[in-house]
């Protein structure tokens, strides 16, 4: 049985910074990473590994340069990492994305299981899954808490908006994590030195997926996208102190003014 | 696409449908057709409405729905697909985009259809709430997904009640559903926290369940409804649902945070309420920028001191 999980590299979007004064996205310096959803994947992927004596790929969309970063997937348990050297340095749209991935599981085929998140934590468009279901025309059980080898298939526990649902569905298939199910392993220093004979192995577009920039390009729905930061325009206004019989008549005072509150009649 | 553009929408909450089709109807002016395709097994009451599609499916797979829908598109023509971010909405949304090879963003919190050439612009949440993504899409067909009061349309938009064109629609669902073997419905919450004047919202700084009498007594006070942070619903299971950017968003008169360190992925819930104000012990908690009026001290403390403050000056909240 062969897993392949799909592990997003991206920008910590708790560092993105909004300039109060223009709106602007201080997005320069943010650092990249494999995203906190994405370990949570691995952390699925290598123990449906364990249960059934898979192998274990990960595929990821980075610059080439991004390869040490894969270390701890590799620590946690992946075999191998396939690294698709991004030629859209991140800024690709999803359906672009979408394509890339699902030329790389084909040239990885056979592949069982494909598992990936519910969404990024960057784009947190939902949007992978269901999008790559359809272009592999392969089952997607969404929203995983659990994951069981059952009878030559998979039977997972999914975590729906009004219940919790037990499905079933035969090999090939997918399946998405749900929020913060599977929370990734510590790793030892044992781990990190196996890891260190682990491959990254780096593949071009064209080179190794036969893909033409210039068809992806063309296969864009989105002419142009203008990013604007969200500024909070609060008053801010802290009330400390020790007496708390004082800031208490403060905050009434404040939802007061603010008409929130108003005294006796 | 027709001379008259079409705006097709689907959401299996009927609340969220009928936003979709106020936002759709004001996009379109009098002149364009909203269709729209019906929950299952749910009586259509949708205002301003063209086209409605019933269907006989009772089941909930994507599968099924995204197959609907693009029966529905191919009907209909329509220049813009809207479809309601549920967890549902956003597995069927990204299929029929891929079905129709229409252009598809997520969250959007406006968009424009421009008369004559269908172009779609969309405004649309990214990064937790942090930002705003400006969407032009290349001509042709755009699916979108909004979350509930997203595209809620102004009250005051005329929302003419139409006589709509109703029709059955079947489709062929393709053999990759997963098999249902098991179903466990989730407790629900009685409490409509979208409709709270005010809200009290708490955080992990509230250390266990028997000191929700102490927030039910200032929520009392402040005829509001209680509502929590996601590791309180999630991991302590005190609430069914929690506020935040996968759970409900409001926009109360007030809202009070009491233990909130105030996490972007947790205030995009509420941070379309008129006024926001913060209990928290940690002075460089992260909620006291998101506030009009920040308290910093120990919750247990400080709100009992509140409660008598209150009771002693007389005051109510400003709605009663």
């Amino acid at each position: 049985m062969n897993i392949v999980a799909l592990v997003k590299y991206s920008r910590d979007v708790t560092e993105i910074k909004v300039d109060p004064a223009t709106s602007e996205l201080r997005t320069a310096g943010v650092p990249e990473r494999v995203g906190l959803i994405d370990k949570n994947v691995v952390e699925a992927a290598v123990r449906l590994k364990a249960a059934t004596g898979a192998g274990l790929k990960v595929i990821a969309l980075a610059p080439a340069t991004a390869r040490d970063s894969f270390k701890d997937v590799l620590a946690m348990g992946a075999d191998e990492v396939v690294l698709i050297e991004d030629p859209f340095g991140g800024e690709a749209e999803a359906g672009i994305v979408v394509r890339l991935l699902e030329a790389a599981i084909r040239k990885l085929d056979p592949v069982d299981v494909v598992l990936c998140g519910f969404a990024s934590d960057d784009g947190y468009s939902f949007q992978v899954g269901p999008r790559l279901a359809e272009r592999l025309r392969r089952p997607l059980l969404p929203y995983a808490r659990a994951i069981v080898p059952e009878g030559g298939g998979l039977r997972v526990e999914q975590n729906l908006d009004d219940r919790m649902q037990t499905v079933t569905a035969p090999l090939p298939a997918l399946v998405s994590i749900d929020e913060e199910a599977f929370p990734p392993r510590r790793t030892t220093l044992m781990d990190a030195l196996k890891a260190k004979k682990k491959p990254v192995n780096v593949w071009g577009i064209e080179t190794e997926l036969g893909l033409s920039r210039a068809d992806l390009e063309s296969s864009a729905r989105i002419a142009d996208t203008r990013l604007t930061g969200v500024v909070v325009r609060r008053q801010q206004r802290v009330l400390k102190g020790q007496d708390l019989g004082a800031m208490a008549d403060a905050l009434i005072d404040a939802l007061e003014q603010a008409g929130v509150l108003k005294g006796a009649a | 696409m027709g001379d008259k553009p079409t705006i097709l929408i689907w959401s299996e909450n009927p609340a969220l449908a009928r936003e979709l089709a106020g936002a759709a109807r004001q996009a379109l002016g009098p002149g364009g057709d909203v269709a729209l395709l019906a929950p299952a097994g749910v009586a259509v009451d949708v205002p301003s409405v063209d086209v409605v599609f019933t269907t006989e499916r009772a089941d909930e797979a994507p599968e099924a729905w995204a197959a609907l829908l693009a029966a529905a598109v191919s009907q209909t023509e329509p220049a813009l697909v809207l479809v309601g971010a549920t967890k549902l909405g956003l597995q069927v949304a990204p299929r029929l985009s891929e079905r129709i090879g229409a252009g598809y963003a997520a969250w959007a919190t406006g968009f424009t259809l421009e008369a004559g050439t269908g172009a779609v612009a969309a405004r649309c949440s990214l990064y937790s709430g942090a930002a705003l993504a400006y969407h032009q899409f290349k001509p042709g067909r755009v699916v979108l997904t909004a979350a509930p009061g997203a595209l809620t349309a102004p009250a005051d938009a005329p929302s003419p009640e139409r006589i709509a064109r109703q029709s059955t629609l079947t489709a062929e669902v393709d053999g990759t559903a997963p098999t249902v073997v098991g179903v466990r419905p989730k407790a629900t919450s009685a409490a409509r926290l979208e409709e709270a004047h005010a809200v009290i919202d708490i955080g992990q700084g509230v250390k266990a369940k028997e000191d929700l009498a102490l927030i039910e007594s200032v929520a009392a006070l402040l005829d509001g409804q209680l509502a929590c942070t996601r590791p309180l619903s999630s991991d302590r299971d005190w609430f069914p649902e929690w506020l935040g950017l996968s759970g409900k968003k409001v926009a109360p008169e007030l809202s009070l945070l009491i233990g909130v360190s105030g996490a972007i992925q947790h205030i995009v819930g509420v941070r379309d309420s008129r006024v926001i104000a913060a209990v928290n012990n940690d002075e460089n908690a992260a909620i006291f920028a998101q506030a009009d009026v920040g308290v910093v001290a120990d919750l247990y403390a400080f709100l009992p001191v509140l409660v008598e403050r209150i009771r002693a000056r007389g005051m109510r909240p400003a709605w009663q």
